[in-house]
């Protein structure tokens, strides 16, 4: 599953100019992407997901800028980028985005066969005979039928979740390397999302591509990554794969995620909740921006930032839990029944790890996830 | 940001007292409607430099008549004090073809066009408010409203000014009926729309579920958005009275002769502009003054009271 | 779409009949010395006048008057002028007069939607540029200013700088310059302003940005995408232009006597020729109808989406996914 490393983004810094004040959307946030995967990036709405993906294509809106860090694609530093010729060469040929409303992402005043075939003589050079066919193609792949007919006519015959595969369409029409996926199923129906889903994973397998799939839903998660990226407050506070963040989660705010989750709540009892709000992110933050809210945290979580604490070669966090001086702190109980109900599952089956990831990933889509 | 793990001290790695008042502490940003509307508004110095050059002129304007003893009417029977140049005994603009002060007439003519455009701002946004309040909130209505608005939609407005100035005799009321009857309709509209969508809007609807009575929703929710309109309206009306004054005065269906008006001036000073013409520019300079700082205020105060523009 | 625009056309019609109608009413209110020449007005005394008005059917109450106003229209009578073409049948007087208004108004109409669209577009894409910051002056001071100011003293500078006439003469093709550069002036600073600020809105639509993030270069973008459905809801406004224009400037014409509509109403009313003035009125009101009729056709043209909304919800065809 895993390759080498295809994107590597190291302490990326970007700043809004907002009201006349300073925002500091992401604080040094950390990531990689490896080939062939699909990484998952978890995070409540303002954690910097989608400006961290957005800094991947040079998108961000006009008011913020990069002021730090590195993100390292093909040995060039993309945060480097200023021009927009540079920015070209990558954008959806290389890498690609879609977005979450695909009610909106499509011109209405264009037949759908046209928005895709226009990335194809872009980047393809293609001509008219040959684009159209390979629209056509592209078309079947994601899974619309009758695609002559539909490749005259305009965004508004189709229904929300036909809509989006003609957006996927024209994300993948040129082969990218890097599929970016911010929140595609939020504004869809669930049965359809499980079909978005399935699309992309399918997608993802005949054209070789890796994924980052941004989403706030811990469901969706189980069902399609392989590796989790958590992101809290700008930054990056876990990264590991799928089986170490469901089963061996080390930073209080992962805790504090899957403590949420509603299925793992205890009938009769209250749910779990996470106390208080996300910090403002126009002030200065010291030690660990989740340490006003962890009823686990320490004295030194107020006092300075946490470090990366490797776990495993695949699995780092951010908290001084992981420090050698910390004491031996427990997860909380409802983390906990998660582990030994996950561990329990999988020595039962004795399967390879995707049939269990796939197994729970239902059993939390039953239960409807947050 | 890596801390060397030596600097800290061991106690440091002892479980903190957990607050929950802290926890709820940390969050969000107070956001004023009006706050950021001044802020962005003023922001630019032009928007700030023509606000107070429509101050002084306006003060100027009206303060004028109060204080200065030159009578704008008085005509010089001594043919020698006809038609004079700026400057010496002239007076500040010169004298017209029967030797009236241009400087005292400007003054005077601002203040009459100024009263004018007021009174036709204040009664396009009070009729527009009221009848699109009632348009958006009554259903029943917005049947025939839609039809008046049509109608009125339909004709071109030039002509209507001058149809109805040709019916009504030439008056100071005449101009503001006619501009009044074809402006309230886009301000009802808006306020319309305005007041449909927000009784409709999600957070109106949840405003309601908490049983907010019904006064303090409209001045939280509705108001900020209607004034800043309002506000917008009455500075860009101004600008369109003055120059429907002017045309009409044109045509010869726009206020009296004696009355000291911009429109006015400007219409004899265009008679004699071969010979004299300062007597049409001067007039024409403190005018144009006016218009475009109404215009460009008026247009900046409506880019500044938009919520999306508030970066 | 067939049954779109049949069902409009009734509609305008309807409108038309109201605006007809409406404007009919409002000119029954028209100063009664409207319907004499100065001279016959001073030298009749009040029983003559009264008699005078009765004959012409003007003390009739306003429905019959309406409808031998409609009888008149479709035999083509419009009336007779009274003080500028003392007995002239209005039709002829209006049907001289036309092809001025037309010509000059069409001339005017190419420079403004050329020009205009023109420096909407380079607004658009400058934007906050220095080619920005130079049409919104102009377009300030073209909005602001009133008319007549800006146009009799660019009538005033121009010509005395190029040496040219003054007004307007037939065989002079010199003169016909400034009528037409003036005519446009109007029109092309609000074409600027409205596709600017149509484009500025359509630029920060999500399509725009989906655009951009497959690879298309901003210009592209520009071009393909936000001007294309810029040009949507400022189509709309096309026709009525035209027709506005066409018919005459009511301030050109009369600064640079040029013999079209629009001069001809000016003089209309100043001489208070009542049939001219209530014959010009209507016409123009009736324009302008035509024109928003046009203009909401030439949208449902350009729109797809208006189309669809008038045909039934087709089924989606067995084996679509959802």
């Amino acid at each position: 599953m895993t390759g080498e490393t295809l994107l590597e983004a190291r302490d990326v810094v970007v700043k809004f100019s907002l009201r006349g004040r300073i925002l500091t959307a992401l604080r040094g946030a950390s990531l990689d992407l490896r080939r062939g995967e699909t990484l998952a990036v978890v995070g409540e709405s303002g954690s910097g997901k989608s400006v961290l993906a957005k800094t991947f294509l040079g998108m961000l809106d006009r008011n913020g800028s990069i002021c730090g860090g590195s993100i390292m694609f093909d040995g060039r530093d993309l945060a480097q980028l200023r021009k927009e010729k540079d920015w070209l060469a990558i954008r959806g040929k290389r890498i690609a985005m879609i977005f979450q409303d695909p009610m909106t992402a499509l011109n209405p005043l264009k037949t759908i066969g046209e928005q895709i075939r226009e990335v194809l003589v872009l980047h393809r050079g293609m001509d008219r005979r040959a684009s159209r066919l390979e629209v056509l193609r592209t078309l079947e792949l994601v899974g619309i039928k009758d695609p002559e007919r539909r490749y005259r006519q305009y965004p508004h015959e189709f229904s929300g979740g036909m809509r989006q595969r003609v957006v996927i369409a024209a994300a993948v029409a040129c082969k990218p390397e890097i599929l970016i996926c911010d929140e595609p199923t939020t504004a869809l129906d669930v049965t359809v999302q499980a079909q978005i889903l399935d699309l992309i994973k399918s997608l993802k397998r005949e054209l070789g591509m890796s994924v980052l799939f941004i989403t706030h839903d811990l469901g969706v998660v189980a069902n399609v990554a392989d590796r989790v990226a958590v992101m809290y407050a700008g930054q990056v506070i876990e990264q590991g794969t799928v089986e170490e963040i469901f089963t061996d989660p080390r930073a209080p705010y992962t805790w504090a995620l899957l403590a949420s989750l509603p299925q793992l709540g205890i009938k009769g009892e209250d749910l779990f909740a996470i106390k208080g709000t996300p910090p403002s992110l126009f002030k200065e933050i010291k030690g660990d921006a989740f340490a006003p809210r962890n009823p686990l945290a320490l004295e030194v979580d107020f006092v300075a930032e946490p470090p990366i604490f490797q776990v495993s070669p695949t699995h780092w966090a951010k908290t001084w839990l992981l420090d050698p001086r910390a004491p031996t702190i427990e997860p909380p109980q409802s983390v906990i029944r998660l582990r030994e109900r996950l561990k329990a599952e999988l020595a039962e089956r004795q399967r390879p790890a995707e049939a269990g990831r796939e197994r729970a990933g239902r059993e939390r889509q039953k239960g409807s996830a947050s | 940001m890596r801390q060397n793990l030596p600097d800290l001290s061991p106690e440091l790695f002892r479980p903190a007292r957990f607050s929950e008042t802290e926890a709820e502490m940390s969050g969000y940003e107070r956001y004023s409607y009006w706050r950021s509307t001044f802020r962005t508004f003023l922001k630019s110095p032009v928007s700030i430099a023509l606000l107070a050059l429509i101050l002084v002129l306006t003060a100027f304007s009206f303060l004028y008549p109060v204080v200065s003893r030159t009578d704008p009417n008085v005509v010089a029977l001594d043919s020698s004090r006809w038609n004079l140049k700026p400057g010496g005994a002239g007076g500040i603009f010169g004298t017209d073809g029967l030797g009236r002060d241009i400087w005292a007439r400007t003054w005077y003519g601002t203040r009459t066009s100024l009263l004018l455009g007021f009174v036709i701002a204040l009664f396009d946004v009070g009729i527009g408010m009221v009848a699109g309040a009632l348009w958006g909130y009554v259903k029943r209505l917005d049947r025939i409203m839609t039809e008046i608005y049509n109608v009125l939609n339909n004709i071109p407005q030039t002509v209507f000014l001058v149809l109805l100035a040709y019916i009504m005799q030439p008056g100071f009321w005449t101009i503001v009926v006619a501009l009044c009857s074809t402006g309230w309709i886009s301000i009802a509209r808006f306020v319309r729309n305005k007041v449909m969508s927000i009784r409709d809007a999600e957070y109106n609807i949840a405003s309601r579920c908490l049983a907010t009575p019904l006064p303090r929703m409209i001045v939280r929710n509705v108001l900020p958005y209607l004034v800043s309109i309002l506000i917008m309206e009455a500075a860009l009306t101004i600008p369109y009275s003055i120059g429907a004054e002017v045309f009409l005065g044109f045509i010869g269906l726009g206020l009296p002769i004696e009355v000291v008006s911009l429109g006015n001036l400007v219409n004899q000073g265009k008679n004699t502009f071969m010979l004299y013409p300062y007597q049409l520019t001067w007039p024409t300079v403190v005018l144009a003054a006016i218009t475009i700082s109404f215009y460009i205020v008026g247009n900046r105060f409506a880019d500044a009271s938009d919520p999306r523009n508030h970066l | 779409m067939g049954s779109y625009i049949l069902r409009r056309l009734g509609q305008s019609m309807i409108t038309v009949a109201i605006v007809v109608i409406t404007v009919f009413l409002l000119l029954r209110l028209m100063p009664k010395s409207g319907y004499f020449t100065r001279e016959d007005y001073v030298n009749m005394d009040e029983a003559a006048r009264t008699a005078y008005l009765r004959s012409m059917g003007v003390l009739d109450d306003p429905a019959t008057q309406f409808v031998r106003f409609m009888r008149g229209v479709f035999k083509g009578d419009l009336g007779r002028s009274i003080s500028i073409y003392p007995k002239s049948p209005v039709l002829d007087i209006i049907k001289e007069k036309a092809p001025y208004s037309l010509w000059f108004g069409l001339a005017a109409l190419v420079l403004s939607m050329g020009l205009g669209l023109t420096l909407g577009v380079l607004m658009a894409r400058y934007k906050d540029g220095l080619v920005d910051s130079l049409g919104t002056i102009y377009v300030t001071i073209v909005r602001a200013i009133p008319g007549l100011i800006w146009l009799f003293l660019l009538q005033q500078w121009i010509t005395g700088l190029f040496n040219w006439p003054m007004v307007f003469y037939d065989d002079r093709p010199v003169s016909w310059i400034m009528p037409t550069v003036s005519l446009s002036l109007t029109g092309i600073a609000w074409y600027a302003i409205w596709l600017r600020r149509f484009m500025v809105d359509e630029e920060n639509r999500d399509y725009v940005r989906f655009a951009m993030a497959k690879g298309l270069p901003r210009s592209m973008v520009m071009r393909r995408h936000v001007l294309r459905n810029a040009l949507v809801p400022l189509v709309q406004y096309f026709p009525q232009q035209v027709l506005l224009t066409i018919a005459g400037s009511l301030l050109i014409e009369s600064i640079y006597s040029i013999p079209g509509m629009g001069g001809l109403l000016v003089n209309a009313v100043r001489q208070q020729d009542n049939p001219l003035v209530q014959a010009l009125v209507l016409l123009y009101s009736v324009l302008g109808v035509v024109g928003v009729f046009l203009g909401d056709l030439l949208m449902a043209a350009v729109d797809p989406r208006i189309k669809l909304t008038e045909k039934k919800a087709r089924l989606a065809p067995k084996g679509d996914l959802p």
